[in-house]
């Protein structure tokens, strides 16, 4: 089943700045760096640790040939350039977060970008620029970069502005509590409840329709709403399965209840105008999730908090809108 | 224009949080302002050091971040607010030392003859600051404080970050539905404009009315 999502938050350098003050004066439990400083030392535990994917998964992951790459494609411009310009985050863990010690970005979403720039360029060469969930649409028609890897949810008025390669992930939202409540056992139980979201995120817009007379707070960041879930301003935090799943992991005071409720696939943004890059990008991930890269990357990641081995690989377009 | 439109209650309920939120702060930083800058004019050597302490701490200090530990230090030690009465306080707390510097400025435009004047008719401190010093200064600065006003109603956005849904939020929140930015975050600043030039409108006005003409 699942996996995880997180794409908060608007204002991402506000989001940034708030993070950081957040986790300094609130000891959310984010273990920070705890090594894993290169990617030689896979399955540290702890967050930030976490993420760590082998380097032999690099050198065994695949290059495109010359000929997938035609004169005067975006892909031809890439490999001239020598590396992949992307739209993430720093601050999704187990996605994308950046290791305070050796400032590279780790996690299944950072991965995946690599993964594409090698097999682009041959060398896995990733710029990421950091992105606010309100600015994607506007980044990837301005072709300010060349794809967005930022749990970007697959959705059809979505894809009236972007192209979707993908879905490259598939999860679905949950329901987290404080660890002393007893009353909430899944989503039905929230009617009439304050329930806290990112914001931003896909559970600002699932929670009216799947809990309804629930009241909504959002927080700009994940571990703002963890933080809120814990000082009693709620009574449930909404949020992917899996990023709740490592919050009550770092957080004893929290638990997950019930299954995920929505299914939540996401897709790699790409400028809707090029057909062409959104196909070879089809193309690398059919063959990663066939030589088995792709669950290599999960298990590094989102893996080492969920239970169980690598789900199957979502199937490409079957998404609404990808 | 269709996805803005389409969710016209959704960004009206922001507006309306957003315009409560700039009066509420306005009022508070106001009043907080007359207090600072009076502390700062004291003749007790202590009360002035309160004031420009005040002053120096929360000009100094990043919004945000006052805003983020007011809502999330506060409650490990038991204080809890809620969220909107919490940014109402933070905002007013911050922009009450840009007003109260405002209003020192208008204060040392009042002729020193005015306060020896009062002195010598036999009024207090606190009464010539009432009914001679403050009248004066207040109205000399009009414009100035307009414009505090004006970044007041701007910094209300930041409000949205822990958690208050006002104008920026549900633009964030219709935008995650719609996925277009550019209209949607338009609408918003066009509407943060019209209150802007609403508050440019009062303040010209009152200036007009009761600036003093030296």
């Amino acid at each position: 089943m699942s996996i995880l999502k997180m794409s908060f938050t608007g204002r991402r350098s506000l989001a940034l700045t708030a993070t950081a003050v957040a986790v300094a004066l609130a000891a959310t439990g984010c273990g920070g760096d705890s090594g894993g400083s290169t990617p030689a030392l896979p399955g540290n535990p702890g967050l930030g640790g976490d993420g760590v994917i082998a380097q032999s998964v690099y050198d065994a992951a695949p290059v495109a040939t010359d000929a997938d790459i035609p004169a005067g494609s975006t892909m031809e411009a890439i490999r001239k350039r020598g590396y992949l310009n992307i739209g993430g985050s720093l601050d999704a863990p187990l996605l994308a977060q950046q290791n305070p010690v050796s400032g590279t970005i780790e996690g299944f979403d950072a991965d995946m970008a690599k993964l594409l720039a090698k097999y682009i360029i041959g060398k896995p060469e990733v710029k990421t620029t950091t992105i606010g969930t309100q600015t994607r649409e506007a980044m990837l028609q301005a072709k300010s970069v060349d794809a967005v890897f930022q749990t970007y949810t697959i959705t059809p008025q979505r894809a009236t502005q972007v192209a979707f390669a993908g879905p490259y992930l598939t999860s679905g939202l949950a329901v987290g509590v404080r660890k002393d409540e007893t009353s909430i056992k899944s989503v039905k139980d929230l009617a009439g409840k304050t329930v806290i979201v990112g914001a931003n995120t896909p559970a600002v817009t699932a929670l009216p329709s799947a809990a309804p007379g629930s009241k909504q707070i959002a927080f700009g960041t994940d571990p703002q709403a963890l933080q809120a879930l814990l000082q009693k301003r709620g009574d449930a935090y909404v949020q992917d399965f899996t990023l709740l799943a490592s919050g009550a992991k770092a957080n004893p005071g929290m638990k997950v209840v019930g299954e995920p409720f929505t299914t939540e696939a996401y897709g790699i943004g790409l400028n809707k105008a090029d057909a062409q890059f959104k196909e070879f990008v089809n193309n690398w991930l059919k063959k990663i999730q066939a030589d088995g890269t792709w669950a290599k990357v999960w298990e590094g990641t989102l893996g080492s908090v969920v239970e169980g081995g690598a789900p199957t690989p979502p199937a490409l377009g079957s998404a609404d809108g990808s | 224009m269709e996805a803005l439109t389409a969710h016209l209650s959704q960004l009206g309920h922001g507006l309306v949080t957003t315009v409560e939120l700039t009066v509420v702060t306005t009022v508070g930083a106001m009043l907080l302002g007359i207090v600072v800058a009076t502390l700062r004019i004291a003749p007790v050597p202590l009360l002035r050091a309160i004031g420009t302490a005040y002053v120096e701490v929360f000009q100094n200090l990043p919004l945000l971040a006052l805003l983020v530990l007011f809502v999330f230090a506060l409650p490990t030690i038991g204080i809890t607010f809620p969220l909107f009465t919490s940014a109402a306080i933070v905002i007013a707390v911050y922009e009450g030392a840009y007003l109260a510097e405002a209003i020192r400025a208008g204060i040392n435009t009042v002729g020193v003859g005015q306060a020896e004047a009062a002195r010598a008719i036999g009024l207090t401190f606190g009464q010539s600051l009432r009914h001679v010093i403050l009248p004066q200064g207040l109205r000399a600065v009009i414009q100035p404080i307009g414009n505090i006003c004006i970044a007041l109603l701007m910094n209300t956005s930041l409000a949205a970050a822990v958690g208050v849904v006002e104008l920026t939020q549900a633009a964030n929140n219709v935008n995650l539905v719609e996925a277009q930015p550019i209209a949607v975050f338009t609408g918003a600043g066009l509407a943060y404009m019209l209150l802007a030039l609403i508050i440019g409108q009062v303040t010209g006005l009152l200036e007009r009315r009761l600036a003093i003409v030296r």
